[in-house]
Formats: structure tokens, sequence, C-alpha cells
């Protein structure tokens, strides 16, 4: 097979593929990242690229104007290699890899949860809901050494030791432990540190060290998303988090949501290449947080995941595709506690990675974590916990009983899927005021910058502005005439919220009327799912108390204008309590008490999963919430626009 | 009323331990409120609960059958008032009176028509279910005669036996009981006799009554006799009385669950002007009868009757379909192109007024996807590669069009490769959104 | 003794008037009123239902086409000049409202505008019913001449339409400015239907002014969808869904006529029986169907249907009104 060499711009990388290659792939394999939310379908129409030389052949797309291809524009994804190029990649078409900082973080989450906000920012203790016991704990031991009246053997004096401190009736060493005990316990004088694992019930010494590291107890919560993933490390000890990351997961090269995925995974090699990506991700997460903190890679002794179910499957390259078949069920909700190296994630070699487990196929580890830091099980009253995330979770219900669904979102809450999202970060639009009299656009960004994009909250902001200066009609269409800010595009007309001087791309940040009815959808999806639920357990949207609203939101989203486009709803705004990402929060609650992880295991066998695709009023309720706020007025009693 | 699905989990052990088969209690809740499983699946439920639960679980209209075997006519067990808010289940009976007192080549003629009185309108086969035989001679012999002529015409219809004499009826059904006719009628007059009657042959009985409080009294004096196989034909002074008696029966039954209505309904139409005949028919057929009982078996009438019952008594929740083929949108010739979409009615409408919106002649190739919109059908595995190249070859696509290209939604792109390889034709991924349709094509 | 079960309906329809008389700045003879119901079709012991469902004649501003024989019977005689068929629908057949149809502006006839606006002008000298006027259906056109037509019969208050979700500014602002009413058409969508009163209303045009078009499936093709739709936004309107409070108007000859049944001759189908009787039975049932659904004005085609289904509504009122 002939072989060509692609250099890629501004990043200067040169690879060798066989023709006939997409742009896109030969990308993907120099690990130069294009942006590509469809998978590399010549749908989304994001990964344009610019030859600068050689030859492509391409096949024929709408996604691309005429004065574009004059421009030797191509979509990464449709151009085949046919000879040496080089090519540009643009700055919009550049997935970029975010490492956001604590303090940034904190600053996020600010204000969605006021013990997060404590915590995050200070730094100080996680609130203690549950009894402090992680799931991996170090015991610094000093043994006494045998001698002729005391003559049991290294391990079972080390067992000795061990329940002086803890009533652990059963433990388990592996046989490399055992093999290394007599040597460790000798050369160390007998002052070793043991650490020991929760797993699956028993405990096992996973870990014998000489000398005293107690003090050195380090693992991570991991929340992976469909198209977010954040990490967090944890000082064991001290429950203190010392950083959180978050970025994109960079699985969505290959599908913007879990469907595509699966099915990504039936390819030749799909199920590798998807695990390595999430797993490439969490291994830098790691990496970038110890460096940070000068943390010996041999101190991290656990990881604990909350994901969605094809999450967990990709993740430990379980194959996926029985999730998406009918009848629907996942090759397991449950997966034991196993070593982190056997999933690739590189922590001590003997490290544990445990996941939170899931109720099906569709509601994952993810959502009970967030039921668990909720708390709706203790509830008396009826309460709601909606994830507004690219599968929409929603739980409802109390102590007595909890019913939860997901609603297919798509990722345009978080960012992904319209033509100027991006998550919740640095240079994202979140907070927007339009003046009816003129159209003026008033916002402001994340971090103060100037404005790269807009993100969930600014596109909630966004259209309830519009409705409410009548630029847009409830259908989402636009009807403002005759002003600057308007245009024609290939996607309907647009709308523009920043001029190109003013951004930092120097390209025009705009919405059109294709963005509105994407995340008209998206909102449709989980009122719909919200709806759905509370109608088939037979309340009303008038007897929840509580609504607990998840999600990768900034530190800011307007709940008015929420309601006002029929994403939540009508309720006081004080029956809404903002738990920002409470997956992340659960995955670190039941890192650090085994309690919670077995609270976490009884949610999961608790929490009944009512299936919305075979209910045939979920396509009419969706279809009737396709208008802002929504068809039925009778439903958003208090909402006039 | 039924039980909800909480009211039922409240009944439940809550120990969620799966032995029914559920993930959770409130799983299997759900099922027990869709009467989707029986209650026996749960080894733990207390007497009590099972008591409530299949007390809760009887129809609140019950189901009553006329006829033997290959003419048998169910009606009853109804759920709900309006037909969307799930479905009508059993179609209203319809049947053609005749007169006993009619010369006998009369009566074989409307036996002939009647039984030659079949349509057929979408895959399925419209046909009347009764034949009443109405003794207005007043002769037992006449009666008798008529009944015998009918069954040795046809054994495809139920048959009604409507006499004011009991002693007719008697005789009538000494003869032919096995046929399970339905016997018309008992009043507050002779219901005692008829039920008797009624009993000994496990047959079923119209009863009638002046107002719903008689009504209720008589089908209660019947219960007390241990016979529950009733029809109601509720009486009334006018059409719009007789409208709202149906209207308060239905709901009484289902609302209230007044067991002493909870029964089909009858309604005799008279025989007045022909079309407001079959006007009130349609009126009543709609609201809510179980039997009409018509006087006229002219084609023309029947046709309108049938066709309107099979319209009422669809199925709401199945989705609008357009029949699977390809459609061309303006003067489409050899060099339009090809849109691929589903048969869902709703997303070939929308993609239609786009590509009319173009002003670009193409064509849409709709693909049976059982109704199914493009991304539901998707996943459902109804709208694939292979499904694509079926419809493909059955509407002969490739003498219709001379380039090999075909345009499939974007949201469906994942496909496209498959579908290069099946069909061999060129794959071009199409907008996600129909609105983006015209400049794609614009664009092309 | 059996408690009657009442619903406690708290909404009603909205009252919508067609047509002007002199002393309202027009030249009508009388006025229409639809709507106002209280309750569902006929269930008078529940709810005030103050006016009855009307009919109103469709003619056309041309010689129909595709209209079956049995339809041209009727009217052939005064198809060279609309002006005569509208008048023999008045004075013969005694029509209480009028529905012309525009079709001779659609793109493939193309008739000439002034032509049209003349046609109406006359229309109004020659007959004095309230008037619907609906358009070809070609949106282009539409938009251009409705508003032409909503002008020269300003102030006679008219039901003119129709508007679609896509296409409802330029008519509303017309309808608005020259005090008439509108149809809004929706395809078969309860969702829509409810969604284009909402656009409609939000451009200034009050509830009390718009009649819905839900769309009608003739007996045997689609019925059922157009009756379950029309029975839940009645329902949703007596529950107190304002915005979705109007009456109906259903367009039941052009749908019945368009059906196999309705239109084939004997000889095709011997089974089916005589299509003298079975064309206008067909548009009947269709009609009945609607109106307990809640139908208000039926426009419809065959006089002698017409004339059944308004002794079938005098009926059903009896004693009640």
């Amino acid at each position: 097979m002939e072989k060509f060499k692609v250099t890629f711009y501004p990043d200067n990388k040169t690879i060798e593929v066989e023709k006939g290659k997409t742009i896109l792939s030969a990308a993907i394999s120099a690990g130069v990242y294009i942006n590509s939310s469809c998978g590399g379908e010549g749908v989304c129409g994001r990964c344009k690229v610019i030859l600068k030389k050689g030859t492509v052949l391409s096949q024929p797309t709408g996604r691309l104007s005429l004065e574009e291809r004059r421009h030797n524009i191509y979509l990464a994804c449709l151009a085949t290699i046919q000879s040496d190029l080089e090519v540009e990649i643009p700055e919009e078409s550049r997935l970029i890899f975010e490492k956001l900082s604590p303090e940034e973080l904190g600053l996020r989450l600010k204000g969605l949860y006021a013990e997060v906000e404590e915590v995050e920012s200070s730094m100080s203790i996680l609130e203690n809901v549950f009894i402090h016991s992680p799931l991996a704990t170090k015991l610094y031991l000093e043994l006494p050494p045998p001698d002729l009246n005391d003559k049991i053997s290294d391990l079972e004096r080390l067992y000795r030791e061990i329940r002086k401190r803890h009533q652990i009736p059963i433990m388990q060493t592996g046989l490399a432990n055992i093999r290394r005990l007599g040597e460790v316990l000798r050369s160390s004088n007998w002052k070793v540190t043991v650490t020991l694992g929760k797993r699956n019930g028993t405990v096992e010494v996973v870990l014998i060290e000489p000398g005293n590291t107690s003090k050195r107890n380090y693992g991570f919560a991991f929340d992976i998303g469909t198209t977010t993933i954040y990490g967090q490390l944890i000082d064991l000890n001290t429950k203190r988090i010392l950083s959180t990351k978050v970025t994109y997961n960079k699985q969505a090269v290959f599908g913007p949501d879990v469907i595509t995925r699966i099915i990504y995974a039936q390819e030749e090699d799909g199920l590798e290449k998807l695990h390595h990506a999430v797993v490439d991700v969490m291994n830098e997460m790691i990496q970038e947080c110890i460096r940070e903190h000068s943390i010996d890679l041999n101190d991290v002794s656990c990881v604990l995941c909350a994901g969605n179910t094809t999450m967990i499957h990709l993740l430990l390259k379980i194959d996926p595709s029985y999730i998406r078949r009918e009848p629907y069920v996942p090759t397991a909700n449950f997966v034991p506690t196993i070593r982190a190296a056997e999933a690739g994630i590189k922590i001590n070699p003997r490290g544990l990675l445990s996941c939170i487990p899931g109720v099906s196929s569709y509601v994952g580890g993810d959502t009970v974590a967030g039921v668990l830091s909720c708390g709706i099980e203790r509830e008396k009253d009826l309460s709601l916990l909606i994830d507004i995330g690219t599968n929409g979770e929603v739980v409802l219900g109390n102590r007595d009983f909890l019913i939860s669904c997901a609603a297919s979102a798509g990722p345009a809450f978080e960012g992904s899927g319209v033509s100027c999202g991006m998550r919740a970060s640095s240079g994202a639009i979140q907070k927007v005021k339009v003046n009816p009299l003129n159209y003026e656009v008033k916002f402001s960004t994340i971090g103060d910058t100037k404005p790269k994009g807009i993100c969930g909250s600014g596109y909630i902001d966004i259209i309830a502005e519009m409705l409410k200066a009548k630029i847009i009609d409830k259908a989402g269409k636009i009807i403002l005439k005759d002003h600057f800010r308007i245009r024609d595009s290939d996607y309907g007309k647009e709308f523009v919220i920043a001029f190109g001087n003013s951004t930092l791309s120097g390209q025009d940040i705009i919405i059109n009327e294709s963005d509105i009815e994407n995340i008209k959808r998206a909102k449709a999806a989980i009122f719909a799912g919200v709806s759905i639920l509370i109608r088939h357990m037979g309340f009303d949207f008038e007897d929840i108390k509580k609504i607990f609203i998840a999600g990768g939101f900034g530190n800011y989203l307007d709940i008015e204008n929420a309601k006002l486009i029929g994403l939540l709803p009508d309720l006081e705004n004080t029956r809404y309590i903002f738990v920002g990402n409470s997956s992340l929060a659960g995955a670190r609650q039941v890192l650090l008490s085994y309690e919670a992880m077995k609270k976490a295991g009884e949610l999961a066998s608790k929490i009944t999963y009512f299936e919305l695709s075979v209910e045939p009023s979920y396509m009419e309720e969706y279809m009737a919430a396709l208008f802002f706020p929504h068809t039925d007025s009778l439903r958003f009693p208090n909402i006039k626009i | 009323m039924s039980l909800s699905s909480l009211e039922i989990y409240k009944l439940l052990p809550k120990t969620n331990c799966r032995q029914c088969g559920f993930p959770t209690c409130l799983a299997f809740a759900m099922q027990l409120a869709k009467k989707a499983v029986s209650i026996d699946k749960c080894p733990f439920l207390s007497e009590e609960a099972k008591k409530t639960l299949e007390e809760s679980s009887l129809p609140p209209i019950r189901l009553i059958t006329i006829g033997k075997e290959d003419a048998k006519l169910e009606i009853g067990n109804e759920t709900v008032l309006f037909r969307h808010e799930e479905k009508f289940y059993h179609p209203t009976g319809i049947g053609v009176i005749l007169e006993d007192d009619l010369p006998d080549s009369e009566i074989i003629k409307i036996i002939k028509k009647i039984k030659g009185l079949e349509f057929e309108r979408i895959g399925q086969k419209l046909k009347l279910d009764l034949i009443a035989i109405r003794n207005r001679s007043s002769s037992l012999d006449g009666f008798l005669k008529v009944i015998d002529l009918v069954v040795k015409e046809t054994s495809s219809f139920s048959l009604v036996f409507m006499s004011q004499k009991i002693d007719f009826l008697k005789k009538a059904l000494e003869l032919y009981s096995g046929l399970k006719p339905l016997i018309y009628k008992a009043t507050k007059d002779n219901y005692l006799e008829l039920t008797q009657l009624a009993k000994s042959y496990g047959i079923v009985l119209v009863v009638s009554a002046e107002n719903l409080d008689e009504l209720s009294l008589l089908t209660k004096e019947l219960n007390k006799m241990g016979f529950f196989e009733i029809v109601l034909e509720p009486q009334a002074d006018s059409v719009s009385s007789l409208l709202w008696n149906l209207t308060q029966i239905r709901r009484l039954a289902l609302k209230r669950r007044e067991r002493s209505l909870g029964y089909p309904t009858l309604v005799v139409l008279e025989d007045t002007d022909k079309d407001l005949e079959i006007l009130f028919a349609s009126t009543y057929l709609i609201k809510y009868a179980g039997i009409l009982l018509i006087n006229t078996s002219e084609p023309e009438d029947i046709l309108g009757i049938l066709t309107l019952r099979q319209n009422i008594y669809t199925d709401p929740q199945k989705p609008l379909q357009i029949e699977p083929k390809l459609y061309p949108v303006g003067t489409a010739n050899q060099n339009s192109p090809v849109l691929v979409t589903t048969n869902f009615s709703l997303t070939y409408y929308t993609v239609l007024g786009e590509v009319e919106a173009s002003k670009i002649p193409s064509y849409i190739l709709s693909v049976d996807t059982e109704g199914m919109s493009v991304l539901t059908a998707w996943a459902a595995e109804k709208f694939t590669a292979s499904s694509i190249v079926t419809a493909m070859e059955k509407a002969n696509l490739k003498e219709k069009v001379s380039h090999r290209s075909l345009i499939i939604p974007g949201y469906v792109a994942l496909m496209s490769g498959e579908l290069e390889e099946r069909s061999g034709w060129q794959v071009i991924v199409g907008p996600k959104e129909a609105s983006g349709i015209p400049s794609f094509l614009k664009n092309l | 003794m059996i408690k009657e079960y009442l619903e406690n309906w708290t909404g009603l329809v909205n009252t919508v008037k067609i047509g002007a008389t002199p002393q309202e700045g027009g030249t009508r003879r009388k006025t229409i009123t639809v709507g106002g119901e209280k309750t569902l079709a006929f269930l008078f012991k529940e709810g005030h239902l103050p006016n009855k469902p009307v009919i109103a004649y469709e003619i056309w501003d041309i010689k129909p086409i595709d209209w079956p024989e049995e339809l041209t019977n009727y009217y052939s005689d005064v198809w060279s000049d609309p002006l005569d068929w509208a008048e023999k629908v008045a004075n013969v057949y005694k029509a209480d409202l009028l529905c012309v149809r525009l079709m001779g502006i659609h793109p493939e006839i193309n008739r000439d505008i002034d032509y049209e606006l003349n046609f109406i002008k006359n229309l109004l000298k020659r007959v004095n019913l309230p008037l619907i006027i609906v358009g070809c259906g070609d949106d282009e056109k539409d938009n251009t001449v409705l508003p032409l037509c909503s002008q020269i019969t300003k102030n006679e208050r008219c039901l003119i339409g129709e508007v679609t979700q896509d296409n409802y500014k330029i008519l509303t602002a017309a309808v608005l400015a020259d005090g008439h009413n509108i149809i809004a058409q929706s395809p078969i969508d309860i969702n829509i239907a409810k969604q284009l009163n909402i656009l409609i209303s939000d451009m200034g045009l009050s509830f009390d002014r718009i009649v819905i078009n839900p769309t009608v499936g003739a007996l045997g093709y689609g019925l059922e969808y157009t009756y379950s739709i029309m029975e839940r936004l009645r329902l949703a309107a007596l529950n107190q869904d304002k915005v979705i409070s109007s009456p109906f108007i259903c367009f039941v000859g052009q749908e019945s006529w368009r059906a196999k049944e309705a239109k084939a001759r004997q000889d095709e189908f011997y089974s089916w029986g005589k299509e003298s009787r079975r064309g206008p039975l067909w548009e009947m049932i269709t009609a009945v169907s609607l109106v307990l659904a809640g139908a208000d004005i039926l426009v419809m085609r065959h006089p002698k249907a017409i004339e059944k289904i308004k002794e079938y509504i005098e009926l059903m009122f009896k004693n009640n009104f």
C-alpha cells in the first residue's frame, strides 16, 4: 500500500499514513485533535481543515459553502489522502484539551452547592454524612518480632497485629505480597505500613511497605460522562480534595452519544479504541494531579468511578453491544472491585478500582452516585433529581420509592453539537441579557475573558432573552427582521451574540435556528422525561417539594430562564437546589466511606428503571414540549412572555 | 377505579427480592397496574393485599359473549371514555333486524343480501355481526319459521331473538339455544321468568328500562338471582337523551365503578328516514353503544357504518404511517437526487415540505419502518442498510434514476459505509434536520 | 337512586362571530355566531351549548376540477359564473354561510389578481351572507392575494384563511388590521394546533378571532385521527386551556368527495351500492362524526347531505335549545 506523509499545522506534527485514509483518521493517529462531534461521518461539519498542499478526494457535502470550497476547505472526515499533504487546522476545529486549575473549578462550583462551595474553595473537610472509611486505608504497624515463645508465622503475625486495631475476621493477601513478606518485615525491622483494601465484602492486604507511609494515602474519584470527564485527587486520610480536573471525553471523536459509541465498539478495534480513549484521559489526569502535588504514584491506592453503564463497560473493555439491543440488558450493573491495572489505569500497580453500581442499561452508577449525594432516599417529601447532561437522567422519589428514567437529550447543554457551543470553562459565555428595544447584547464569560463560545447556561439565557425581546417566536424561529445582528445562514437565520472584533478567536459568536432547534429538543427530552415519570406515578408537578439540579453548568444558571424556555417545571425557585456535579460528589463519598459504598449498592437495587422508549406517551410528551416554554401553556401558568 | 402503580406498590412486600422476575417491587407494581402480569408471580403477597388487588383488577364493564364459535361476538370490557386515552377494545356489534311478518321470498332475499355484505378495507374484512329476528307477526309459527330460514341460510351471524312473548322466546330457545342467541328483552314486568330462562340456557339477556335508575335496580335484581350475562338497553324519549344515557352508563361504570351499570349497551334504531337512521346509528356507534340493531341492509349504508366502526375502533397508539414507496417531488426525472427517509407520516411530510421548498425536483424514498421516525427506527434497527436496500429494490430505483447516489438523513450517517457496500450506490450524508434540506440540495 | 355523573367543566369554547350587518359597519344580512360550548357535543344536561353547528356551502371562483358527477348534477348549470353559483346556494338552497375557495389564484391556473378581487367585490354585492374566504394552498400566492381580499372586505368580519405554522405572519397581520377572523390550520396535530394559536395571538389577534382547522380525514381516510385530535382539543378547552379554546372549522366536503367510496360509480364497484346515495352518505357520516367531536363549522358540498345534516342537528337540539 502506498503511503504518504501528512503534516498538520500549527502543531507541526507529521505522520505517515496509507493512501485513502481520511485526514481525520491521520490526525487521530498523529495525536492531533480535530473537532468531530458526529464521529467522522460528515454530518456535523465541525472538522473543517484547510488544505495547504497536496491532493485529496472528497465526497460531496452540503456542510461546506461554495466560498469555503473555493478556499480549499475540506471536512477532515470526508477527505481521503491521495498524496503528501500539508494541512492546517483552524482554531475553531481544534479540540482543546483543558486542564482547569482547582481554583477555577472551585469558583465554578460556587453557588451551586453550599457544602461544595465551602469545601472546594477552602479545601477543608467534606460533609460527614457517612463514616470515614475509605476504599483503601493505610495502617502503620510495629510488629513484635517472633521469638521462641511467639512462633506464629509472619502472615499470621501481620493479621494478628491488624486485628488488634480492626475487627476483620477474613483477610486475603495476594501471593506476590506473601512472597515478599518475610523479607519486608525483617528489613524494615518489623515496622511496616499495610494498605487494606475493601474488596467485594472482604478485606485484602493490598500492599505491604517498609516503614511508615500511612500519611501518604491518596485516591481518585472520577465522573466519566459521555461528553465530559471530571477527575478529583483526594487525600484519603484527611478527606481533602487536592485537585479537580475536567476535560471532554476523547471518545467523542467516535460519536456524540452512547448509541453511536456502542455501534462503533462493534467495528474492528472499535472497543479497543474507545477503551483507550477514556483510559488515556484518566491516566493523563492522574499524572497531572500527582505532578502538581508532588505525590508518588505508588501512594495512589485506589480509584472510584461513577459513569453511565456504557461508559463503565467501555472503561472495563466489556462489550457494550447488548445494551442497545432489545431487551436492553447490560453485561453487568454491579462490577466487582478490581485491580486498577487490569483496566489500564496507572496508579499503584496493586491499587484498586471500583465502580458505582448501575441500575440498568441507561441509568448507571453516575445516577446512583447523584442520588446518593443528594440524599433523596432519606427525604420524606417527594423529590426530583434532574441531571442535565447528554443522557438526561431523571430520578423521582423519596424514602418510600425511587424511580428513574433516561431522557436522551444529546450533548447540547454540555456545549456540544451546537455551532458555538463549548463546555462551561474559561471564555464561555454563561450569562446573557438582551435589550428588547435595540437588541443590544450584554454577557459575561467564565473567567471574565474575551468570549470563546457559549456554554449550556449561556444558551438557556440567550434563548430566554431572545423570546422576551421577541427576536424569536415561541417555535424558535427568528422573527426579527432588518437588524445588523440578524443574518441568513445555511442553518436558517442566525443572531450574532458577539462580533469577531471582540472575541477570542476573531470569529463571530452566533446562535442560529438549527442551534435553537437543538436546544429545544434537548430541553423537550428532559422535560418530557420528567413529566412522564411524575404523571406515571400519579403525581402532579405541585407535589414535588425539592428539585435537585445536577449537571456541568458553570457557576451560574438562571432558574427563571430555565423555566421560561420550558426546561424546568414551573415551580417556585425555593424548591430548587443546585448540586452541580452530583455524580462526582457521590463518587467521592463512596471513595471515602465503605458505608456509602454499601448504600450505593442498595440504591442500585432499589431504584426502578422506567423505560421511556416503550412508553407510548413519551413521544407525545416530547412533541408537546417542542415549544417555548411548552405547547400546553397550563403547565407553565406563571410564565408570561 | 383500578389502582395506580404506587398504590399497588404499597401493598407489595417492598423487599425487591426479584422472585417475580422484575428488578424491583415497584417495577412489578407498574406491570400489575398495566395488567400485563399476574399477581401470583409474587410469592410473598399477604392474603389481604391479594384480595384488594384482585378486586381492583375486575373489569369495570363486563365482557359479554354472544353466539357460538365462528359467529361469536364479544362486546364490553371497555376501559376508557375517549379513544385517545387508550383505545376502544371491542367493536360495536352491528345487526340487521328481520321482521317475521315479511314473505319468505323477501326474507331469503334479505338474508342473501346480508351475506353478501362483506367489504375489504386496509387489509381488514368488514362484515355485519348479527341478525335480529323480530316477532312483529304476533305468531309463534311465523317467528320460528323465520329463525329456521335464517339458520338454514347462514351460520356466520350471531342471532338476536326479539319478542314480547316469553312463550315464544321459550319455544325458540328450546330449538336454538345451542346457537347462544341474545334474548330481547327483560323488563321490570317479565324479568323473573326471562332471567330463569336465560340462566338455564346460559345465554345473554337484554335488560331494558325507561331510565337509568330502573335499569340499575333491574340488573341488581338479576344479580341477586345469580345472573350476570346482561346487555343494557337504555330507553329515552329523544335522540339527545339517548346519547346522554349511553354516556352516563359508560361514565358511571368507569369513573364511579357502578357495577349495576357495568355492562355493554344495545340500541335498536327506529325505522324512520333512511339517512337519519344511519346518522343516528353513527352517533351511538361513536358514543358507546355495544350493539346496534338497524333496519337497513342497503350496501351503501352498511359500508358507511362498518367503515366508521373500523375507524373508531382503530388503535390510536399506532403511529400514522404512509405507504412506503418512491415518491417523486416536482418534475422529478432520471437525474433527480434521491432522499431516503422513513414512512412515519410526520417525518415524510416534513421532508416533503422542505424538498418542495427547495424547488429542486427530487425523489423521496420512504422506507418501511413501521411508522417510526428516523432516530427511533434506527435505534430499533428498522431503518438500516438492509431495509433501505429492500426499499430500493421494491421501488425499482435503478430503473427510475440514471445516477447511483443516495442521500440519507444525517442522523444515520453511521450506516453509510454498510449501505454503500450493500447497495453498491454512493451514499451522501444529508443534513440532520429537514430544515437543512433546501440549502443542502442547492449546494449538492 | 343513580346519581348522574356530571363533569365539572370550568372552561368554555370561545365565541366567534362571522359577518357584519350594516349596523356593525358591514353589509351582511345577518351574522353567524359559533362556539361558546360549555360541554361536549349534545350533552345538554351538563352544560350550555348556545350555538348550533353551522354549515357553509363551499363554492369556487372557477369551475371546479375533480368534482364527481353526483355534485355536477347540482351545480353544473352555474359553473360558468361563480357569482351565479353563489346566488344559487344562497337563494335556492338557502345557505346560511358561504365558503369561497380561491382556486383560481393557484400558480397552475394563475387568474389575474384584479379579476379575483372584482369577483369578491361583486360577490359582496350579489350575496349578503356572511363569508368565509380561503386561498388555494400555495403560500406565496395566498400571501399575495388574501391580504388584498382582506382589505376589500374590510369591516365585513369575514373568516379568512388559512394560516399555518410556517406561514402565519402576513395574513394574520392583514386580518388583524381589517377586522376579520382567521382560520388556523394544523396538520392533524394537537401540538401544532396549540402552538399556532399561541403564535397568532402573540401577534395581537385575540383568541376570539381564531377558528381552528384541525385538518380533516374523511370517513375511511383518517377520520379517526381528526376525531381524536378534535376531542382532545375540546377537552382541553373545557378544562380551561384558553389558548386552544377555539371553535373548529372542518372541510368535510373537500375530503369526503375525494374518497373513492364517495366517487366510485356502482358499475365499477357493484357491491358498494348506489353512488347517488353512497356519496352524500359519505359526506354525512363524516360530518356527524366530526360534529360529535366538536365541529362548529362544516364546509360541505352536496345540497342533500347539507339538508340532512341540518335536520340531524335540529333533531339533536330539539327541546334543548
